[in-house]
């Protein structure tokens, strides 16, 4: 049962770190904009797509794709930006349906460019399992687990020693302020969007390193991005890695201690409790203090 | 003269008379070809595309025409399409791909008075539902029938069965268990939700406490890659992984080659595949001929069940009863030898004889090793793909 349990908590870490990836950049735009991008899980997609193209096409390692994936997916971040910053009345529920409607032409897309089939990385180098007494992990995970560590000190880090970051933050707290300390709001928000599609190319890499991909995925991604983001707290990083952690062993837990089937069930149970107990997340209040 | 002549206006007045009978009628193909299903959905409206054009090709009488609707892999749109098709003039539907997008969507057909013939859902609700207009080629206990027959041959003790929540997969999972656990083999079932992406818990469970003989998933092509890349991970000591549809492929063989090898699936034909008789040789020729690449399983499916359809249609036409119902009452008479074996409908519109094959991925090919009147080769057991 120890080794049982030990292997769920490492395997639960691990997708907690590729969850994390995902959810970051949603978490940004949410954070910036309280803008819920439902067509994030799609960018993330088109990354992961990229990937597939430059492996099957090129025999280049998936990792070789995060150029052309960070180019294709921020000029998609760019587009989806143009569209919503020109929603000026009740923008965060015309904004909802406005990404959805851009989710569904993403999605449709990726089914006529790389048709309905499943795809997945068939490098051997990124599939090897790498053996830690009695825990296993697949070489792509941890790598995916890397990243996503150093992606979050680096937004960290650009978040607040940086003028960008700081203008980012800045409209994020208090868009009027921000203006009037010589911030331009639109040109923030434009910089949080590349940013989070940045973090969208390298996740969507990511994700075709270590899962299956198909064009329907993108809605699920969103959704677990928009759990994680709300369970973070609003405007947390730290909360993203927490929180998605969080939910990786919950759902690992579930599996080995109680049925497969309740893995979805329990990472909701999770979310809503949370909620109930902690209404701003996990670190939305200390943020807000912070 | 005068007779050539007589006999030249004869003839010219019977042709006439014929065309004037000849009809082409509009068929409903309601399918997924957006949407979680669209692999599958795509894959078998070619099939319905290939029996189109064989039908018309050899049947100088009577033609079909094909009208699509996209039902978007959602029960709605589902019902949305056939109202549609129905609207556009269809005489029947042919298509449907799972079980929760087929019953409600033959349901509408069947208030309509619509024929509706399906291979895409083996849920058994959808025949017990008393609908009259509803035929379907393939079932459960035929799947069933092939998984046991060759966890038979295998003599396994012991058995993991890891399956998606969804209806159909989980009916066929919960029955092989059942039937398995009658023959006093241990059964472990691990049932998962489709949204899963890490199935390493699961594995590491059969891996440290089922320790079974084989793993049977049933589930779609994305479970089936997850499943095997975990276990090729933590490499449970087992004697075979087993699956059912969309996993003995040529398709699955070329995307993923290196988890295939030696896994078991559900498979109508070996690959290369072998057609013998004209049927199958106008199918496999006009599908290469249209889309360019191999038949596949969904194709073949799609074909059979529509080109059943057609010449029902046309048996119809011929005795005039096409809108009284005669188009379900050709079907129910319906007794012939197809690309997936004999098809003869009970009275719940359920092919009474379906009974599937297993076919093993060795090397780049597909061996039929189950039923052993149908094997093209002896299964590789114990053997697994890491």
């Amino acid at each position: 049962m120890t080794e049982l349990v030990l292997q769920a908590l490492y395997s639960g870490v691990l997708a907690g770190g590729a969850y994390a990836l995902v959810a970051l950049g949603l978490a940004l735009v949410f954070g910036t904009m309280r803008v819920i991008n439902l067509a994030h899980g799609e960018l993330v997609l088109l990354a992961a797509y990229v990937a597939y193209t430059v492996e099957s096409r090129l025999g280049a390692s998936p990792l070789a794709a995060i150029p052309a994936a960070l180019a294709l997916v921020c000029a998609a971040a760019a587009a989806v930006h143009f569209v919503v910053a020109r929603i000026h009345v009740d923008r965060e529920i015309n904004s909802l349906i406005a990404t959805f409607g851009i989710g569904v032409i993403l999605t449709n897309t990726m089914l006529l460019v790389w048709s309905a089939d499943v795809r997945s990385t068939s490098s051997p180098w990124l599939q090897e399992a790498v053996v830690a007494g009695p825990l296993f992990a697949m070489r792509g995970e941890l790598v995916s687990f890397g990243a996503s560590l150093l992606l979050m000190g680096a937004l960290w880090w650009w978040l607040a020693k940086t003028w960008h970051g700081r203008a980012v933050r800045a409209v994020a707290g208090n868009r009027d302020a921000a203006q009037l300390m010589g911030v331009a709001p639109g040109r923030a928000e434009l910089v949080a969007f590349l940013v989070a599609g940045m973090l969208a190319a390298c996740a969507g890499v990511a994700l075709y390193s270590v899962g299956v991909i198909q064009p329907a995925l993108g809605a699920a991604l969103t959704v677990k991005a928009f759990v994680i983001t709300v369970l973070a707290g609003v405007g947390s990083i730290p909360g993203v890695l927490l929180g998605a952690v969080l939910l990786g062993v919950a759902e690992a837990l579930t599996v080995t201690l109680a049925s497969s089937a309740l893995q979805e069930l329990a990472g909701m149970g999770l979310f809503l409790l949370v909620l109930f107990v902690l209404p701003n997340g996990l670190l939305g209040a200390t943020a807000r203090r912070g | 003269m005068h007779t050539l002549k007589r006999s030249a206006l004869l003839a010219t007045l019977l042709l006439a008379a014929l065309a004037a009978r000849a009809a082409e009628f509009t068929v409903g193909a309601e399918l997924p070809l957006t949407g979680s299903l669209a692999r599958v959905g795509a894959g078998m409206h070619e099939g319905v595309m290939v029996a189109a054009e064989v039908f018309n090709r050899a049947n100088g009488k009577h033609k079909i025409k094909i009208v699509t609707v996209d039902d978007e892999s959602a029960p709605a749109k589902a019902i949305a399409a056939v109202e549609k098709l129905a609207g556009m003039g269809a005489v029947a539907i042919t298509g449907g791909y799972g079980s929760n997008n087929i019953a409600p969507a033959s349901s509408t057909a069947d208030k309509l008075g619509l024929v509706y013939i399906t291979s895409g859902g083996v849920d058994d609700s959808l025949v017990a539902a008393g609908r009259r207009n509803f035929f379907r080629i393939n079932n459960t206990a035929g799947y069933e029938k092939a998984a046991l027959g060759l966890f038979g041959d295998m003599k396994v003790k012991g058995v993991s069965i890891v399956y998606s929540t969804k209806d159909a997969t989980s009916d066929l999972a919960r029955s092989v268990g059942k039937a398995l656990a009658a023959q006093g083999v241990k059964v472990a079932e691990h049932p998962f939700d489709p949204a899963i992406t890490d199935f390493k818990p699961i594995v590491n469970k059969i891996r440290l406490q089922d320790r079974p003989d084989a793993v049977f998933m049933v589930g779609y092509e994305n479970d089936y890659v997850g499943i095997l890349r975990a276990a090729r991970v933590l490499k449970p000591q087992v004697k075979a992984m087993v699956g059912v549809w969309s996993l003995a492929t040529p398709k699955m063989a070329a995307e993923f080659p290196d988890l295939m090898p030696n896994v078991y699936g559900t498979a109508l034909l070996p690959y290369p595949a072998t057609f013998t008789g004209a049927d199958g040789k106008a199918f496999a020729d006009t599908y290469r001929q249209l889309y360019k690449k191999e038949p596949d399983y969904l194709g073949q499916f799609g074909y059979v069940q529509s080109m059943l359809l057609f010449e029902a249609i046309a048996r119809a036409a011929d005795k005039g009863t096409v809108a009284k119902g005669g188009i379900a009452e050709e079907l129910r008479r319906t007794d012939r030898d197809t690309l997936i074996g004999r098809v003869q409908f009970a009275a719940n519109g359920d092919n009474v004889h379906f009974s599937h094959r297993m076919g093993q991925h060795q090397g780049k090919n597909i061996v039929i090793v189950w039923p052993p009147q149908h094997a093209t080769g002896k299964m590789a057991y114990p053997a697994v793909p890491w």
